[in-house]
């Protein structure tokens, strides 16, 4: 159940003849994962900054 | 008492806070998850006798598949809370679900359709779950758009949810009249490898890929809510507070 | 006068002010119809067997471009806002509504329907059986066309929203449709599909007013 399904690294790469078909789906899949997280990571971000600026204008304004 | 769980839920800042500590746990349990079923169901699992090494699409394909169809459900239950106890962490739910949900439909798509090459020789054809599932990528899109179109996020939120309900209602009469209208032209005997045959050491590494693309879900939903909510609260105090222990 | 016979009365008369909006429809639907021999081919063997489903397509493209400002009036006006304090439910007055635009604006284009099967050389038992599905199918796409132009009301730029946002939701009646006309042209029985057509309608034209008037709650009280 847990033995490695080919020869060698370069036959995994390869993985004949469907290679050029099951790699770029994982890693579009994967990337696409990644992208949205990023995507989060950064909305999240630029919420935060804007509500600090926000602030610090305030600040200034009242002073 | 009893209703307080529920109430719990209303307040932004408690679910921001909450939901960042899942975030976390989820992000990291899907991780490995994924991580594991991926390199198992590419590298250990054994070979198709049919299909050769192109079925390993399968330990995408699936999970995004199934994902896809599972959001517009959780979508609906979003809906639901929204029109009828007016919560507001209910339409954010929604509209991150929306986004992602639409991003996962895509995804099956595209899968499905490089899958298809090597197995039916051809990247697309009219066959119901194909069908079906483009149908619900319009829906999804269709609610991106709807709530693009509407500048108060409130009166948005609502209109969204009458239409995910709607939609909701017609997704399983699409569904069986799509499957009806496929078995009246009688295509090409096509089908995926859905052999009950599957033996374990090719379904678990599926199983456990499932799992972690629910959980890996759970992880990108919470984390768009989190970041809508702070746009959205940006006036409320308690962002403000946020902001300034930061 | 009831409310139901101002309502009805104002329908008419804003169909009479605006003779275009009943005519345009009718007239997009033989221009698309001309343009499929222009397009495919002059073959009247090819085009008696793809025409009721052209038609059908062109139809259905005509009834959404048709329905896109369905409510707009209505709300610039303040008639909608009116609406809302009459002691009837508002579904049955969105239901009234929405009866007058199958009446005015869809029944026309079913009425000239045999007259573009003729053209398109469809078989008379088929162009029978497109003309019965019209009339049995209808009823629901207007509903669903109603609700798209209820949800974007409140939207910055609708329009063709309301089409892209319906249009998933008559995949059951165009899929049923193009069954009963499948059916006719080789000669089997197409009253259970219509039936369940029929049903599909009848069911639509129950609930659907229902959303509707959600919706025009939503767009117009922002505050429930």
């Amino acid at each position: 159940m847990f033995e490695f399904q080919f020869e060698s690294l370069t036959a995994f790469l390869e993985m004949a003849p469907h290679g050029s078909y099951v790699w770029p789906v994982y890693i579009l899949g994967l990337g696409v994962l990644g992208g949205l997280t990023w995507v989060n990571v950064a909305q999240h971000r630029r919420g935060l900054r804007s509500v600090k600026r926000h602030i610090e204008r305030g600040e200034i304004h009242e002073s | 008492m009893r209703w307080r769980w529920f109430h719990q839920w209303g307040s932004p800042r408690w679910f921001y806070e909450r939901a960042g500590r899942w975030q976390l746990v989820f992000g990291w349990v899907s991780l490995g998850l994924i991580a594991v079923g991926t390199i198992w169901g590419l590298g250990f699992a054994p070979v198709d006798y049919q299909q050769g090494n192109s079925y390993r699409i399968i330990y995408l394909h699936v999970p995004v598949a199934f994902l896809a169809q599972a959001m517009y459900a959780a979508m609906a239950v979003s809906a639901l809370v929204l029109l009828v106890w007016k919560m507001k962490i209910a339409d954010i739910a929604m509209q991150s679900i929306a986004v992602i949900g639409f991003t996962f439909t895509a995804l099956a798509l595209g899968s499905g359709a490089v899958w298809g090459k090597p197995t039916w020789g051809t990247y697309w054809v009219w066959d119901a779950r194909l069908t079906s599932m483009l149908i619900l990528a319009f829906l999804y899109l269709a609610l991106i758009g709807l709530r693009a179109s509407i500048r108060d996020p409130d009166q948005a939120g609502k209109v969204c949810g009458i239409l995910v309900l709607v939609g909701v209602v017609n997704l399983p009469i699409i569904k069986y009249s799509v499957e009806w209208w496929n078995t009246l032209h009688q295509p090409a005997s096509l089908k995926l490898t859905e052999k009950p045959t599957m033996p374990a050491s090719m379904w678990i590494p599926l199983l456990v890929n499932i799992l972690g693309y629910y959980i890996v879900a759970a992880y990108l939903v919470l984390g768009s809510m989190r970041a809508i909510l702070v746009e959205r609260e940006r006036r409320s105090s308690w962002v403000k507070e946020l902001v300034d222990r930061v | 006068m009831s409310i139901e016979k101002r309502i009805i009365a104002r329908e008419l008369w804003l169909a009479a002010a605006r003779p275009g909006d009943i005519v345009k429809p009718i007239w997009f639907l033989l221009l698309v119809i001309s343009m499929v021999p222009l397009a495919l081919t002059p073959d009247s063997e090819l085009l008696a067997e793809i025409g009721s489903a052209m038609i059908w397509i062109a139809t259905l493209l005509a009834l959404l471009l048709n329905s896109e400002h369905f409510f707009q009036s209505d709300f610039s006006d303040g008639v909608l806002e009116q609406w809302l304090f009459f002691d009837r439910p508002l579904a049955w007055l969105v239901g009234l509504k929405l009866t007058a635009h199958w009446l005015l604006h869809v029944l026309p284009l079913i009425l000239i329907s045999p007259v573009i099967a003729l053209t398109l050389s469809v078989p008379g038992d088929v162009s029978i059986a497109l003309f019965i599905t019209m009339l049995v199918a209808t009823p629901a796409l207007t509903c669903f066309s109603g609700l798209g132009a209820a949800l974007t009301l409140g939207s910055s730029r609708s329009g063709i929203l309301g089409v892209l946002v319906m249009m998933p939701l008559f995949v059951p009646v165009v899929v049923l449709a193009s069954g009963v006309l499948i059916r006719a042209m080789d000669g089997s029985e197409t009253l259970p599909l219509l039936a369940l057509l029929g049903a599909f309608s009848v069911a639509s034209a129950v609930l659907v007013p229902i959303a509707v008037s959600l919706a025009i709650r939503v767009n117009i009280g922002g505050s429930n």
